[in-house]
């Protein structure tokens, strides 16, 4: 019988049918792959853009002279005598006269009105008359963090319902703030506090910043730097261009691509037996975080250098020894500024992966609540020796606590990690770009 | 005295061939790759090592230079003499001897840099120009050497990998030139090239043997036939035939190097 090419036999129909359904597959597994990406960067904007925003009250304080400065000598040394706890009748006060000045009635005692205003304002007073004695006596304008259940009320999170249940707050205290927002007295402000200031306690989370979990994040990363990249890098080397293939240079690249998949908390546990328990460093600090992601960021760029290094033609190599090049000229002149740029991709990638891993840090102590910014370099401590804690460990360490206001504080400093991160790859992007040749 | 001077009439005859080679073996592994090889090749001469793939005319080239010590499992015995010294004797560093003993590849492989460093870059590392205008010089005189300088001298800062693969072959031999080397050898240089890019490098390999002893592997008999004075045909591993070129073309002395030569086996 003579076929026509008009018609599709039954093999072609059925062939064309299994390619059909296969594109149909790889599509819907795209599918399901970006909206499970929308899902959570909606879910995470959504809870977490609030936090960059923060409720203040712009309240005028008249510094008293009796309150701050009990001797009356404006010595900084005698007034720190006077805690945080003798400012707060100061603040208590100046609420209530606002709330008279604007005309408004209500029930609530001054105790209350003042618990309208974060329990962080008062130390921020203190340093600010601290910091500058001839301020008592005078009339000052600060302004002051709100509480967290106020902050709370203008973001969504605080309803006149949930507040009638709540300890903290009441629904009267929540008509008064409506009323001083009307006024101009509270105002919600972009919270430049939350990059920089540290932690806070589980009582204020309006207070709490991301400063010292950025800076401590940021010295691992130098730490991971300036150790991974050349250690990565020489290993990488030594192993492609130097060493003999032998059964021990088989077992040794068999066990670098098993160490990659290691998981990362037992390099905590290696981290906390030998760099703490074995070599004394300072617990929670950077140093041994940043050693501990050294060695789990090892693997990762050794592995794409070397194959960044593989990826370099071996006529390069031949070109170079044909001429007379040694065997290390050949490989620092000509095959490695070819391999840079994925050498570096291979690096940004290895360290925007340690940026992310909170589990080795929890057992090195860095899921500690710390307040006070670790110096770079202290004589005690050593070299990043100060304790601090780190970006994910922070999420991790907000989302324990009980107030729901933490739970936007976590999502903010998520959007913070995701946004570092995207900064690290558009980097390694950029150089790849900038590096890449073609031969 | 008589006893002295007969002495070096036998040094010098020896010295008649630029390279000699005697009982070489090669083996990758297990693979005895080249079985007992023994050659004599002239000073400016050009020598083609002729014969089927696989036959072992590569690797023996490369022996001459110790490019196969980058090859682990390579072993290399026998004896090869240059100049009447053992190129495999422990003292010799196989970066010196390729400084004097130049290679050009099958494919062109210029550096991914500029024209001059590509052709600068041998003479730099082993330190032969002393100062940027002794570097200039060298670099001029290699690549007109090379056939290249009218079309390269506008332009020998704009990348090597950017020029045809003829002139990237030409530059490649300014490159193994620069060093001044005494010998060059090349292995397969024309087999990415077209015929008009051919053609201009099988002109230059002529010149060259003014001032070098070539050795050049080649799979095109043709080419042999053009360019060469001596010819090598090799076959699984053994050097089956060397002789003048015109000899080996016309009344080769084997059956097999007459069946290669007239298309029956290769």
């Amino acid at each position: 019988m003579k076929t026509s090419l008009l018609a599709t036999d039954a093999r072609t129909k059925k062939r064309n049918a299994a390619e059909a359904r296969f594109k149909a597959y790889g599509l819907s597994a795209i599918v399901a792959a970006m909206l499970a990406l929308a899902i959570l960067l909606t879910s995470v904007l959504t809870n977490g853009l609030s936090s960059f925003q923060q409720t203040f009250i712009t309240l005028p304080i008249e510094l008293l002279e009796e309150r701050v400065d009990k001797k009356g000598n404006r010595d900084p040394a005698e007034m720190a005598k006077t805690t945080t706890i003798g400012y707060a009748p100061l603040l208590r006060g100046a609420m209530a006269a606002e709330v008279e000045r604007q005309g408004l009635t209500t029930e609530l005692s001054d105790k209350d009105l003042g618990d309208m205003i974060s329990k962080e304002a008062a130390a921020t007073v203190r340093n600010r008359v601290l910091a500058n004695p001839d301020l008592v006596g005078q009339t000052v304008t600060f302004d002051l963090l709100a509480a967290g259940r106020i902050d709370g009320y203008f973001k969504g999170r605080v309803t006149l319902e949930t507040a009638a249940l709540d300890g903290n707050t009441s629904p009267e205290a929540l008509i008064i703030a409506q009323a001083l927002a009307d006024a101009g007295v509270i105002e919600t402000k972009f919270n430049w506090n939350f990059f920089i200031a540290p932690d806070a306690s589980v009582q204020r989370p309006e207070a709490a910043g991301l400063g010292v979990a950025i800076l401590g994040s940021l010295y691992m990363m130098l730490v991971v730097l300036f150790l991974a990249l050349p250690i990565g890098v020489a290993s990488s080397i030594y192993l492609e261009e130097f060493a003999p293939k032998n059964r021990i240079t088989d077992i040794i690249e068999v066990n670098i691509s098993n160490l990659a998949a290691v998981p990362s908390i037992v390099y905590g546990i290696l981290g906390l037996a030998i760099f703490i328990n074995f070599m004394e460093f300072n617990q929670s600090s950077p140093l041994v975080g940043g050693l501990v992601l050294t060695l789990m960021t090892l693997p990762t760029i050794i592995i794409s250098t070397r194959a960044a290094l593989k990826s370099v033609p071996p006529s390069i190599r031949d070109a170079a020894l044909g001429v007379g090049a040694s065997k290390m000229q050949s490989v620092f002149h000509h095959v490695l500024p070819l391999a840079a740029p994925g050498i570096l991709t291979g690096t940004i990638i290895g360290l925007a992966q340690a940026l992310g891993e909170t589990a080795p840090l929890l057992l090195i102590g860095m899921v500690a609540f710390v307040r006070e910014y670790p110096a770079a370099y202290t004589p005690e401590a050593g070299l990043f020796g100060e304790a601090s804690t780190a970006l994910p460990v922070q999420v991790f360490n907000w989302t324990q606590r009980s107030d729901p206001a933490f739970v936007e504080r976590a999502s903010g400093a998520i959007i913070t990690l995701l946004v570092f991160l995207l900064i690290m790859n558009a980097v390694a992007i950029y150089l790849r770009r900038r590096f890449e040749r073609r031969w | 005295m008589e006893d002295m001077t007969h002495a070096d009439r036998i040094m010098s005859t020896q010295h008649d061939s630029k390279i000699s080679a005697k009982g070489v073996q090669v083996y990758y592994g297990d693979n005895h790759a080249i079985k007992d090889i023994d050659v004599e090749i002239d000073d400016k001469t050009v020598t083609a090592f002729i014969g089927p793939s696989g036959c072992g005319k590569s690797t023996f080239l490369r022996c001459i230079n110790r490019m196969n010590d980058t090859i682990d499992v390579a072993r290399v015995t026998g004896d090869i003499r240059i100049d009447g010294e053992d190129i495999y004797d422990p003292k010799v560093d196989p970066v010196q001897l390729r400084a004097k003993v130049g290679m050009v590849f099958q494919k062109p492989n210029p550096f991914p840099k500029s024209i001059y460093d590509n052709v600068a870059y041998g003479p730099k590392i082993h330190g032969l120009a002393r100062n940027k205008a002794d570097l200039d010089e060298i670099v001029e005189k290699s690549l007109r050497k090379a056939a290249l300088w009218t079309e390269a001298k506008d332009r020998l800062e704009s990348p090597g990998t950017g020029l045809s693969g003829g002139q990237q072959q030409r530059l490649c031999i300014a490159r193994a030139i620069a060093t001044a080397p005494e010998v060059l050898l090349m292995d397969e240089p024309c087999s990415a090239l077209d015929p008009i890019a051919t053609a201009q490098v099988e002109e230059l390999i002529d010149e060259l043997r003014q001032s070098f002893s070539v050795v050049i592997v080649t799979h095109s008999m043709q080419q042999a036939a053009r360019v060469s004075q001596k010819t090598a045909f090799f076959h699984l591993g053994n050097l089956v035939e060397y002789d003048d070129t015109d000899k080996i073309f016309t009344n080769p002395q084997d059956p097999r190097t007459e069946s290669y030569i007239s298309g029956r086996i290769g």
